[in-house]
């Protein structure tokens, strides 16, 4: 037991949920308590569903519990009813999966075709979202994928692209660019966008590409070993990466296309790659060279991220942008000895492994960085320690769900976060300036000190307590002044003026709290 | 079909689904109670829905947490939050602390009270407040709240009559509301809850109790049965009628007769705009916060087609007002969400009220729609709060009729590629 705040990753029935609510004709039931479709929020307000995720609940009530009642049954033959999905797959809370119900037992009760249900029970106090989602698509993939012809041309699949992924769609648009180039179609997408109907022809591509580690890794492992379906597990994030990325799987697809006789593929001129495909694919080189983005050498960078982001972010920060990395982190264990091996030279210590922010802002506080490249949570604390950060990792956040192109892979990607990485350092640049030579010039919004200011001035008047004067010449009494504080700050000023107007129009020489209340009532709070 | 004392009839449903459970209730109250700490006794579930599902974020230092059950607690006899206790009142010198149970520790018996009166010390208590989803819906657990501080309000003595208004709101709303009783010659006895642990009003058997919140009925209940205080049964206090009609109830309980329809009146015509537009609209109201019948009634009284007002629970004596004023009108408690989708693809409301889980859809699905959860966090009440309340309802209509024409197959292809072809 410790006291917790706020944690990285979300529930297995988060994982569970990421997965079908990326695919088509897909539903899950979660047999929970009422309100543990929570779930259901992160997708329509983040992603902005305009359909209903296909999630429903079978409620579980204290009293259905005590008399031995499910709603299981039930609610299945409402779903099939209503939904017609092909597969819906059932997951219990942590709640529920104490009560070590048959759900297999009470689904069959349902009468919904057998082989329309699956149970996905993991243990919910064991396995986490990153680890549940993997797990389900890999039973997904192996309940559906069938052996069949090869496409005459090649193509790949895009593996583990998961709704509330980071920056998911920008990813995906950027690396399809990238193979529209190359020259390579794209099977199939999953989970993102697949139905069952994908899952069964992903052995018809000639690769699989999966690029996170944390999901999608498991299915191309077991596509590989049963489909001999060869597979890429590199991140193209970073110029230099995406050029290795680039040149093997070319190299791959040109080893399946030797068997059938198919003509090789070749790089394109690199040129090709670019968004007017007459300029370098990225500016990042040479940005990197220019000669104001020396003084990077000197910046110290920390990174604590998922396990996919932590390696590729060091590595992009170091070997392209020449940044000093002072340390590193990841909140996935179950990944930690990967991390270490992939970043084996990179780090001046040990890599730090921990699900509590509290620690990770104290690393922060004590290294005091440059630059920190972190989850919400880090911005979040970096925000009080005054430190620039930028966010490059999930747990997913409103403010990385934006409607503009902002990839993270691919060469589009490392433009945008060279980008955001100048960006972010300079403001900090900036900040050291001002420290320097005083805050001359820098006007702060406060809403309190606005109207602490107008108190002050009050031109001659007895200060609060007694009666003031605003901005207009109105009078307040010390009374109507204390309820105006009560009004939030950032509304404040706004009330403030619209009283005094009303006041003036009533004739009023002063502002009471009656005259306040009045005015309240004619203007709306 | 249950008969409700007005003649209503209330449709039961099997459960309410897309709405959150009693946790949330700790979004407000912590902000409130100011000098409070809320500890949920709970799982990785609990803590992911309040960083989620209600946005909130740590800030410098959080007067809630989670005492987090992990797998090898789950073999214990009974959890053991000494250290935990001893780390919040040293990082946080609470004057009470409010222990929330969930579903987890329900499901393993965890005996709360007990647990509850073990760690409380004379200087700290230690309050249980059932909230778990077993049981309580989003804001029925500021009722458990509520119930858990009752024996921390003084004892009134009989003959000092004055009202105590039931609910937690804004420090601006409750100084109009007892402003506006002693204007009536009420005496304010105070509010429950205070946002001090130290400052809950005294109640007696003369106190009156002013439910502000509809969501309130356990503890209006136990005040009666164990101080001898009465309950106000009127409308609340939303939109000119139920502002009328909640301060004459109230004024009467006190002997005094005031006739307030001068100012109802002039209340309608400062939001004769809304319900200009609001006039003959159809409303469908899926259920969530449960403020949804006197949101409803005010819809209704201001000329709108309630085609359906649900909500998670209904009281029949607490809601009897409310319920009254909505005669004729579908009540559905528990309401089942299927079937609500499908009558509402097939009636076609102009306005559909709806949590934040469903509101983009219906939205997507070409539905002018206002989230619920908003009526919680603006100054809705009495009569400063009309002209916001009316707005609420106003601006979705505005909204839609100041965008352009919406071509939902060009602008919403590729946005949610899971869905079935958008009909």
């Amino acid at each position: 037991m410790r006291l917790a705040f706020w944690l990285y990753e979300g529930t297995a029935l988060h994982g569970i949920s990421r997965i079908t609510n990326s695919m088509k004709g897909v539903h899950t039931v979660y047999h929970a308590p009422q309100g543990d479709d929570y779930i259901t929020a992160t997708y329509t307000m983040l992603e902005r569903t305009p359909e209903f995720p296909a999630l429903s609940i079978s409620v579980v009530r204290g009293r259905d519990l005590a008399q031995g009642v499910s709603r299981l049954p039930a609610t299945l033959q409402q779903v099939e009813h209503h939904y017609h999905p092909e597969l819906t797959v059932i997951a219990p809370s942590c709640s529920t999966a104490l009560l070590q119900e048959d759900l297999r037992q009470l689904a069959a009760h349902s009468g919904v075709a057998q082989e329309k249900l699956m149970v996905y029970a993991v243990n919910p106090f064991r396995v986490t979202e990153n680890e549940a989602a993997d797990g389900l698509f890999t039973e997904l993939v192996k309940r559906y994928a069938l052996t069949g012809q090869k496409t005459a041309a090649p193509s790949v699949n895009l593996l583990g692209f998961t709704s509330l992924g980071f920056h998911l769609k920008a990813n995906l648009a950027s690396l399809r660019r990238m193979l529209t180039t190359l020259g390579v179609k794209v099977n199939v997408v999953a989970p993102w966008g697949a139905g069952i109907a994908d899952l069964a022809r992903l052995p018809e591509a000639w690769l699989n590409i999966a690029p996170y580690h944390e999901i999608g890794r498991t299915a191309a492992e077991y596509l590989e070993k049963e489909f001999a379906m060869p597979a890429l597990y590199d991140t193209p994030l970073g110029v230099e990466p995406t050029l290795r990325w680039l040149r093997s799987i070319i190299e791959k697809l040109n080893e399946v296309g030797a068997g059938c006789g198919a003509a090789p593929l070749s790089m394109p001129e690199l040129h090709d790659f670019s968004l007017d495909g007459m300029s370098a694919p990225s500016g990042v080189p040479w940005f990197a060279r220019t000669a104001d983005m020396e003084s990077f050498s000197n910046k110290k960078a920390f990174v604590f991220a998922d396990a996919t982001t932590t390696v590729a972010m060091v590595k992009f920060l170091r070997d392209e942008l020449g940044m000093k990395v002072v340390g590193a982190g990841t909140y996935l264990e179950r990944d930690a000895d990967w991390v270490r091996r992939e970043l084996e030279g990179y780090l001046p210590g040990e890599l730090m492994v921990t699900d509590r922010f509290q620690e990770v802002a104290k690393v922060i506080e004590d290294e005091l960085p440059d630059l920190v490249c972190g989850t919400q949570m880090e911005r979040h604390s970096c925000r009080k320690l005054d430190i620039p950060c930028m966010v490059v990792s999930p747990p997913t956040h409103i403010e990385n769900h934006l409607l503009g192109y902002y990839p993270f892979f691919g060469f589009d990607g490392a433009d945008v976060i060279a980008d955001r990485v100048y960006l972010s350092c300079k403001l900090g640049l900036e900040k050291h300036l001002i420290d320097f030579f005083g805050d001359a010039g820098l006007e702060y919004e406060d809403g309190d000190a606005a109207v602490d200011a107008s108190v002050a001035s009050g031109n001659g008047h007895p200060p609060a307590g007694a009666s003031t004067e605003g901005e207009g010449g109105m009078v307040w009494t010390g009374e109507a002044e204390t309820m105006l504080k009560k009004v939030p700050f950032f509304v404040r000023k706004k009330v403030k003026k619209n009283t005094e107007t009303f006041a003036m129009d009533q004739g009023e020489g002063e502002v009471t709290v009656e005259v306040f209340r009045r005015a309240k009532d004619s203007l709306g709070g | 079909m249950l008969q409700v004392p007005g003649d209503g009839s209330i449709i039961r449903e099997d459960n309410v689904t897309h709405s959150f459970c009693g946790l949330a209730c700790v979004g407000w109250m912590y902000q409130k109670i100011k000098d409070s700490f809320f500890l949920i006794l709970g799982t990785h579930t609990c803590a992911h829905f309040l960083q989620n599902a209600l946005g909130m974020m740590i800030f410098a230092k959080p007067r809630f947490g989670i005492a987090l059950l992990e797998e090898g607690d789950l073999s214990k006899h009974e959890p053991s939050l000494e250290e935990i206790i001893a780390e919040i009142k040293a990082d946080h010198n609470p004057s009470v602390i409010f222990l929330l149970s969930s579903c987890t520790p329900e499901v393993m018996k965890v005996d709360f009270k007990g647990l509850a009166d073990h760690l409380a010390t004379p200087e700290v208590p230690v309050l249980f407040v059932p909230a778990s989803g077993l049981v309580y819906n989003f804001t029925q657990a500021e009722d458990s709240v509520l119930h858990a501080l009752v024996p921390f309000c003084p004892q009134a003595p009989a003959g000092e009559k004055s009202v105590v208004f039931l609910g937690s709101v804004n420090d601006a709303t409750a100084d109009d509301l007892r402003a506006e009783a002693e204007e009536l010659g009420i005496k304010v006895g105070g509010f429950l809850p205070e946002s001090r642990f130290e400052s809950m009003p005294a109640i007696g058997p003369d106190t009156v109790l002013a439910p502000i919140q509809p969501y309130l009925s356990r503890v209006a209940v136990k005040l009666e049965r164990e101080r001898g205080a009465r309950t106000l049964h009127s409308l609340f206090p939303f939109g000119p009628d139920g502002t009328r009609a909640f301060w004459e109830d109230l004024a009467k309980m006190f002997g005094i007769d005031v006739d307030l329809s001068d100012r109802e009146k002039a209340a309608w015509e400062k939001i004769r705009r809304q319900t200009d537009l609001l006039k003959g609209k159809q409303v469908f109201l899926t259920a969530d916060t449960m403020m949804e019948l006197p949101l409803a009634r005010f819809l209704h009284s201001a000329g709108a087609e309630v085609m359906e007002c649900s909500s998670a629970y209904i009281n029949k004596k607490f809601h009897a007002r409310e319920l009254q004023a909505l005669e004729g009108v579908r009540v559905v408690e528990q309401p089942n969400f299927h079937r609500q989708l499908e009558d509402i693809r097939r009636e076609r409301p102009d306005m559909v009220v709806t949590s934040l889980m469903t509101a983009n859809p219906f939205v997507g699905q070409g539905f002018i729609v206002k989230w619920s959860m908003e009526f919680m966090l603006m100054s809705i009440h009495g009569w400063s709060g009309v002209f916001t309340l009316a707005n609420m309802f106003v601006s979705p209509f505005d909204r839609r009729s100041a965008l352009p024409e919406f071509d939902r197959d060009v602008w919403l292809e590729g946005v949610m590629p899971s869905a079935a072809k958008v009909s």
